[in-house]
């Protein structure tokens, strides 16, 4: 009994003009008339016309319309046969069919010129839709002119009628019931087929509606949760941002008390003590990168990052970032390979950043060249870049370590991103120093590299231009917000 | 179901749910062959291809009652399969009962059981009151291996209100019980929201009279309180 939004073209009552394709119903028609020469009008339940073709009879109709009173008598005529009841009552009477069955809802019309219409209902699952009406022909055993016509008036000239009835068709009654059956069955046919179509494209396109909405609302729950999601990763980075500081606070005063301890600023100590003082030292600088690196991240997952870009000597850079992972490389006994051009490398750079992108790299090398490896770093002198477009310089790592699996070397730049993320694995890192790097070098307009097989070491290489195109960059945080464009109307 | 006052006309509609392949439009069918010309309209099948529905049958029947009431009782499959379940939600729109035509094998259980419970949230989806739209289960294909039981057919109809008809579709065993038992609770229900007897002089028995008075009940359990006339001479088109 509810009904949805629209009501259903199943639960709606049709009508004849939504059933028929008009057009085509009308050439169905024409062919019936011209085969048949009767005339065939046919009107939907409320008096609609859907169909009229006229054959033969026009002469003769327009001469007695020609007649006041035959004006009048065709009027009411053609009221009948069109909105009278379709029952034999109101002059109308049952057909007269020889031997034939009786036809259902099949009813005769005389006319007062002495023609005759047949009318025959149009049913559809036990509704009267319409109504097809047959006519005007001339019955076959008609002569001469009843008294309704020749009183219409003393002008009207038999002869001049006889005429021109001649050219409507004269056909028996029972003839033209026949063919008026096998209309209806034809008529029958593309009603079932109209409805057939009718049925099945409105459904279709109600079902598509359905379909539409659950997807509407299946794409708006998506949207609020990934509102959500961006939220949350907001508050992540800020979260880590707030935790890095207040933890990097206490670890300088545990750092600076162990080193006072260790230079002997309490007075002296044994050298157990004094290892173990050095332990904590060593211990808490690594925590204390670890704790920047993330600091950094966060700044950049938080869009806070902003590079600044003025004329450097890049081999300064190299050397100066070398230089702080040397002792980690001797502990290794690592050897460390540095190819500098002969010619100064000048160019605009976040000196600070772009050094730190060199030590992460350097010490992502160090960390996974066994001992008594070897790293080379190369800088090239400024040339044209193929990877940039435009002229820069590149950096380029080389470890002599365990390599990186094909599938892993897009993801080793993701933050928290470890090719061996088993709690029992062989290298420590939180898996940041890479993504800054990326970070960093994506903020200077250029890219970074990954060339690497299995056992075959690995190779970094940071493209870099010569001049980034704005002398200061905001680098962008990795999730960003969906602008939303403003209204315009 | 809507009654037009006006026009003096009352339509209902019931839909044959289930899962694919389950019987849904033989059953039309069988009523379709069993039901006088005079009184039904063409059957209206969309099917693809493979002989499945693709949208939905639609077999209308109709009389006059006789306060001068023009019933029309419109029955609907709707398609089985699990993609057209849109369509299935429109078909259901205003529904007045429901025939549920269940696979009687065992394997068929936990399709049956998800048709189910997809027919639930199809008719909260439609603003139908699970509580308040009746529906009858049929159990077809009682002819094939692996079937349940009479028994365990009893044991389906202890676990709900719903009545249970066993049958074989294809032969038309059990089709007209079905039909009688859901238009039975059709009646009922919309006599309770709109008094039918009181309203429009339409009882109970002249509804189901009136329909199965016109349908050949040869052969069936509805053969004693509606003697079998001859068969409509309906060939499906």
């Amino acid at each position: 009994m509810t009904q949805g939004p629209r009501e259903s073209v199943l639960q709606r009552r049709l009508t004849l003009s939504e059933l028929l394709d008009v057009p085509t119903f009308t050439e169905v028609v024409k062919g019936f008339v011209e085969l048949y020469k009767i005339g065939i009008k046919v009107f939907d339940e409320k008096g609609g016309k859907l169909a009229d073709i006229k054959i033969g009879n026009g002469d003769f109709c327009g001469y007695v319309f020609s007649f006041p009173e035959g004006r009048s008598r065709c009027t009411k005529q053609v009221g009948r046969v069109k909105d009278g009841p379709l029952a034999p009552t109101q002059g109308a009477r049952l057909p007269l069919l020889d031997d034939s069955a009786p036809i259902k809802g099949l009813v005769t019309s005389p006319c007062f010129t002495g023609l005759r219409y047949l009318l025959l209902p149009i049913t559809f699952e036990g509704d009267v839709l319409g109504r097809v009406v047959f006519g005007p022909f001339l019955p076959a055993e008609q002569k001469g002119f009843p008294e309704s016509l020749t009183e219409v008036s003393a002008q009207l000239e038999i002869g001049r009628a006889q005429e021109l009835v001649e050219k409507v068709r004269r056909a028996p009654e029972s003839t033209v019931a026949r063919v008026m059956v096998h209309f209806a069955q034809v008529l029958d046919t593309l009603v079932a087929q109209g409805q057939r179509t009718l049925l099945t494209s409105q459904l279709h396109i109600e079902a598509t509606l359905v379909q539409n909405r659950e997807l509407e609302d299946r794409a708006q729950k998506l949207s609020e949760m990934n509102v959500k999601l961006k939220e949350l990763d907001r508050l992540k980075s800020a979260f880590l941002a707030t935790v890095s500081h207040e933890l990097r606070t206490p670890l300088t005063s545990i750092i600076g008390y162990s080193e006072m301890l260790a230079e002997g600023l309490a007075g002296p100590m044994s050298q157990e003590q004094n290892e173990y003082v050095r332990t904590i030292m060593d211990k808490g600088e690594t925590l204390l990168k670890l704790i920047s690196s993330i600091l950094d991240i966060s700044q950049i997952e938080a869009g806070r990052v902003r590079l600044n870009f003025e004329p450097s000597d890049i081999i300064e850079v190299v050397q100066s970032s070398v230089s702080s992972v040397k002792p980690q490389a001797q502990k290794k006994g690592i050897t460390l390979d540095v190819q500098l051009p002969k010619e100064p490398v000048n160019a605009a750079c976040d000196r600070d950043r772009l050094r730190q992108v060199v030590v992460n790299l350097l010490a992502n090398a160090v960390k996974f060249t066994p001992t008594n490896g070897k790293i080379t770093v190369i800088l090239t002198p400024v040339s044209a870049q193929d990877d940039l477009g435009k002229k820069g310089y590149r950096i380029s790592v080389e470890d002599s370590g365990i390599g990186i699996p094909k599938d892993q070397q897009e993801k080793i730049f993701q933050s928290f991103y470890q090719v061996d993320s088993s709690s029992t694995r062989e290298f420590g890192g939180a898996g940041l120093g890479l993504a800054i790097v990326k970070s960093f070098v994506e903020g200077h307009g250029g890219v970074v590299k990954v060339v690497s097989a299995p056992g075959q070491g690995a190779r970094f290489i940071a493209v870099l231009p010569e001049k980034p195109a704005t002398p200061q960059v905001q680098i962008a945080p990795p999730v960003q917000p969906t602008p939303v464009a403003n209204d315009r109307f | 179901m809507q009654l037009n006052h006006a026009q003096r006309e009352l339509t209902v509609k019931i839909v044959y749910y289930g899962p694919g392949l389950s019987g849904k439009t033989t059953n039309l069918q069988m009523i379709h062959q069993r039901t006088l010309a005079d009184v039904r309209g063409r059957m209206l099948t969309v099917e693809t291809h493979d002989d499945r529905t693709l949208f939905f049958d639609l077999l209308p029947v109709f009389f006059n009652t006789q306060s001068g009431f023009k019933v029309k009782v419109k029955l609907f499959t709707v398609p089985g399969q699990v993609i057209h379940n849109a369509t299935r939600r429109v078909v259901l729109q205003g529904a007045d009962a429901v025939a549920f035509i269940a696979d009687s094998r065992r394997a068929a259980g936990q399709d049956n059981n998800s048709y189910w419970k997809n027919l639930l949230e199809n008719m909260r989806e439609n603003g139908l009151d699970p509580a308040q739209v009746p529906v009858v289960i049929q159990f077809n294909k009682r002819d094939l291996p692996d079937t349940k039981t009479d028994a365990e057919l009893e044991e389906s109809r202890q676990k709900g209100k719903e009545p249970v008809v066993g049958a074989v579709a294809i032969r038309g065993e059990g089709v007209l019980e079905t039909l009688y038992e859901v238009l039975k609770a059709a009646y009922r229900a919309i006599d309770g929201r709109v008094h039918l007897a009181k309203n429009i002089g339409l009882t109970e028995k002249e509804f189901l009279t009136q329909v199965f008075s016109l349908m050949d009940t040869k052969g069936t359990a509805l053969e004693a309180e509606f003697p079998a006339k001859p068969a409509g001479g309906g060939q499906a088109p």
